[in-house]
């Protein structure tokens, strides 16, 4: 039992945050929102760093690093609020490839750590709110090949990917979980259309439109796979959210510290003292199940998946209440777009809704409440 | 970064386990798990019994006769015996005063005092809190003149815990009035038995003697008895709450009445209830979360880096799951929980006039019990004074 981190890792959170430093403020991040919220070119700044190869092998020229890596990636890109599709490209995908016939990874896990394409998953279909195994896109077989039939939503960064990896029903009912298959679909594939919008924090996703457009079969049963992934994507949003309130709670208490109100600082109010005092709890029991989250990740599936629910809502409660109380702390300044701190408050809220929000993940730590709980429950 | 405890570790673990459940009486337990009142005696027996195997002052150096363990192999301790349904030990001899009599007592003091600490045998209670003095502690005015080679103490204690069996009872009292008023405190070790000293109860809303006023009159204390210097009581007693960190939050109970939640949610029927279930799944992300706030909190006294200062979170968050717990506890009762049947929690073998009343009993009475823990150790409200102030100028 130990949550130090070893002296590698250390130096990979000071190289992440030495580029956020000179590479990432606070004005790119608002040019890049102003503009639509393109992040194509960020995202290829941080494979520069070989940060896109952390998760893919090293027999596919990645660097094949653990989830404590990853956290650690995580919490400094959300502490300097970088705005690219990292954790859908760089984590998730890969975790997805995993199940794909060698063939398949040969083709796209060395460009995902070259960052040549950027794959990431397309699973949300309208109505099956944060339901995994609700798949109605559907997939058949033509010929020796494969073609899709079906909308998925709100895919991260839709019109700056190079591929989709998609999950659609081969066989059974609509929320069946097997008869669930994985596919690759490359961009401007005919039938395969991108109708992308900007999103609430800055970024971009959109809509995947297929009608008949052909894929690469990863894996006929890919539930378990998907689940997975998107563990591995809760855990780094998880992370993500970690970094991203350290840096709000700091920005707070330096306001704090420095505004005045009636002849004296906010810090000398008790009223606000009691609420920065809350929000450093709820920054601590999320920081200590983001690690509980990472560190859970190799367990077996049924321990792996109650620990990662029970995580994304301490974390989804936390992110709520640090953005809220920050920008109460803040008053006006707070509701501003000029100021940094609503950027947090509008990412922390995004993040609450990434892979399944706080009632959705209670809902599945209480389907699986056994007779033990506790950490090593 | 590793969430598993070592072999050696997990041995000890093995080893304290089987200690406890061949050794911890099952009428203890049986009390213990069910909420049922635990005697004088009974506090005593499992006092004895662990200060038999050298296991009451568990977070002792073995210079004193302790075992010498690790952070961590305290932690596990307490979380066995709590597991197991082990009354809980006294604080106030192996864990409060004993660590202020080993840090700045006399070698006499510690030879006179520490063997009966150890052994269980002599009951210690703590006078800190006054009628005019709670959260504000140092503003105490329990007045302790010197004259020759004693002191004179005047005043009253309150809220003293189980005080009604105390035999010795260590006292912040006033030994100066000059500069601040923490300056002019001192630490005094008192025998209960000396004339001058009156204990009476006070009965809490639950209907039950747990605490006590003392009354001073008088009394005539050796300065002998008095600990390291006049006037740096203050700095001593603040050395004692060091020592009470990862354990104020108290999270391996929590972990235990989390399953008795669900066993009487599932025998009241309301445990698929999903409004009610998810309310248990809410309190068990919770208690989740502390432990691993707790496990950090070791995991940085074991190494040495990251230290984290954050008692106050523990205090906060732990307290206020103990009143989760047993608010759910009793809600899950419904209307069975209103019946106040003050014997139930005495005699183990009762039955009530309904179905389960044995189990139900005691449900109301901890929920209005468990108040007392967001208000006591320093209210939550000063806890949170304290965690703005490691944030804030």
């Amino acid at each position: 039992m130990d949550f130090d981190f070893s002296d590698d890792q250390v130096s990979l959170r000071d190289a992440v945050a030495k580029w956020v430093d000179k590479g990432f403020d606070f004005s790119r991040r608002h040019a890049i929102a102003k503009a639509g919220g393109h992040t194509r070119d960020v995202y290829n700044q941080l494979a520069e760093l070989g940060l896109t190869g952390l998760a893919v092998p090293e027999a596919h020229g990645g660097l094949g690093f653990g989830a404590v890596e990853a956290m650690v990636v995580m919490e400094e890109l959300g502490r300097g609020l970088v705005n690219a599709p990292y954790a859908a490209g760089a984590l998730v995908a890969p975790a997805l490839l995993a199940a794909a016939p060698a063939a398949v990874q040969e083709v796209w896990l060395p460009k995902i750590a070259s960052a040549e394409a950027l794959v990431v998953l397309a699973h949300q279909e309208r109505g099956a709110r944060y339901r995994l195994h609700h798949v109605t896109t559907t997939a058949t077989q033509q010929g020796s090949g494969w073609v899709l039939t079906g909308q998925k939503s709100v895919v991260p960064a839709a019109d700056e990917a190079d591929a989709f990896i998609v999950p659609a029903r081969i066989a059974g009912a609509a929320d069946a979980i097997t008869g669930i298959g994985l596919f690759v679909v490359a961009k401007g594939t005919a039938g395969a259309t991108v109708a992308a919008y900007p999103t609430q924090d800055g970024a971009r996703a959109g809509e995947l439109k297929l009608a008949g457009a052909a894929a690469t079969l990863i894996t006929e049963d890919g539930y378990a796979t998907l689940e997975q992934a998107v563990d591995v994507g809760i855990a780094a949003a998880c992370a993500e959210g970690v970094g991203a309130m350290d840096k709000m709670v700091a920005i707070t208490v330096d306001y704090m510290n420095t505004r005045k109100q009636f002849g004296v600082t906010l810090a000398s109010f008790q009223a606000l003292r009691h609420r920065i005092a809350d929000v450093k709890m709820q920054l601590e029991l999320g920081r200590s199940m983001s690690y509980f989250a990472s560190l859970k990740l190799g367990e077996p599936a049924p321990q792996r998946r109650r620990a990662i629910s029970q995580a994304k809502v301490q974390l989804g409660q936390s992110m709520r209440h640090v953005g809220q109380q920050c920008t109460q702390i803040h008053g006006g300044i707070g509701v501003t777009d000029e100021y940094i701190s609503s950027h947090y408050f509008k990412r922390l809220t995004v993040l609450e809704m990434a892979y399944g929000d706080t009632l959705h993940h209670l809902g599945e730590v209480s389907c699986r409440m056994t007779e033990t709980a506790g950490v090593f429950a | 970064m590793d969430l598993q405890f070592t072999p050696d570790e997990l041995a000890f673990r093995a080893e304290v386990r089987q200690w406890v459940a061949e050794n911890l009486p099952k009428d203890l337990s049986h009390k213990v798990f069910n909420s049922l009142r635990l005697t004088e005696e009974d506090s005593r027996r499992w006092a004895r019994i662990l200060g038999k195997k050298g296991w009451l002052g568990y977070g002792w150096p073995t210079e004193f006769g302790g075992p010498g363990w690790t952070a961590v192999q305290k932690h596990l301790f307490e979380e066995e015996c709590a597991l197991a349904g082990a009354p809980r030990i006294m604080p106030f001899g192996p864990v409060m005063v004993a660590p202020v009599i080993m840090a700045f007592g006399t070698k006499e003091q510690q030879q006179r005092f520490l063997p009966g600490i150890a052994s269980g045998e002599v009951w210690w209670s703590q006078g800190y809190s006054e009628p005019g003095s709670g959260s504000d502690l140092a503003s105490l005015k329990t007045r302790a003149e010197r004259q020759g080679d004693h002191y004179i103490v005047n005043g009253q204690k309150t809220w003293t815990t189980m005080g009604q069996y105390g035999e010795w009872i260590f006292c912040l009292v006033r030994t100066s009035t000059e500069g601040k008023p923490q300056t002019g405190i001192s630490f005094l070790l008192i025998d209960m038995k000396s004339p001058g000293i009156t204990v009476r109860p006070i009965i809490t809303l639950d209907g039950e003697h747990e605490v006590n006023e003392v009354f001073f009159d008088n009394v005539k204390v050796p300065a002998d008895n008095l600990i390291g210097e006049e006037n740096k009581g203050w700095t001593y007693a603040k050395h004692l709450l060091s020592h009470e960190r990862t354990n104020i939050a108290d999270v391996n109970r929590a972990k235990r009445e989390l399953e008795r939640v669900k066993r009487i949610a599932a025998q009241e029927g309301v445990l698929d209830d999903a409004r009610f279930r998810d309310q248990v799944a809410q309190l068990e992300v919770e208690i989740v979360a502390l432990e691993m706030l707790v496990l950090r909190v070791l995991s940085a006294e074991k190494s040495g880096k990251n230290s984290l200062d954050i008692a106050g979170l523990l205090k906060i968050r732990g307290s206020e799951i103990q009143q989760r717990f047993s608010e759910l506890m009793m809600l899950a009762a419904g209307p069975f929980a209103v019946p106040f049947e003050h014997e139930a929690l005495a005699a183990a073998g009762w039955q009530g006039e309904f179905a389960h009343a044995a189990v139900v009993a005691p449900l109301a009475g901890t929920y209005f019990n468990m108040r007392k823990t967001t208000i006591y150790g320093g209210s939550n409200e000063v806890q949170r004074n304290i965690v703005a102030q490691t944030l804030l100028a």
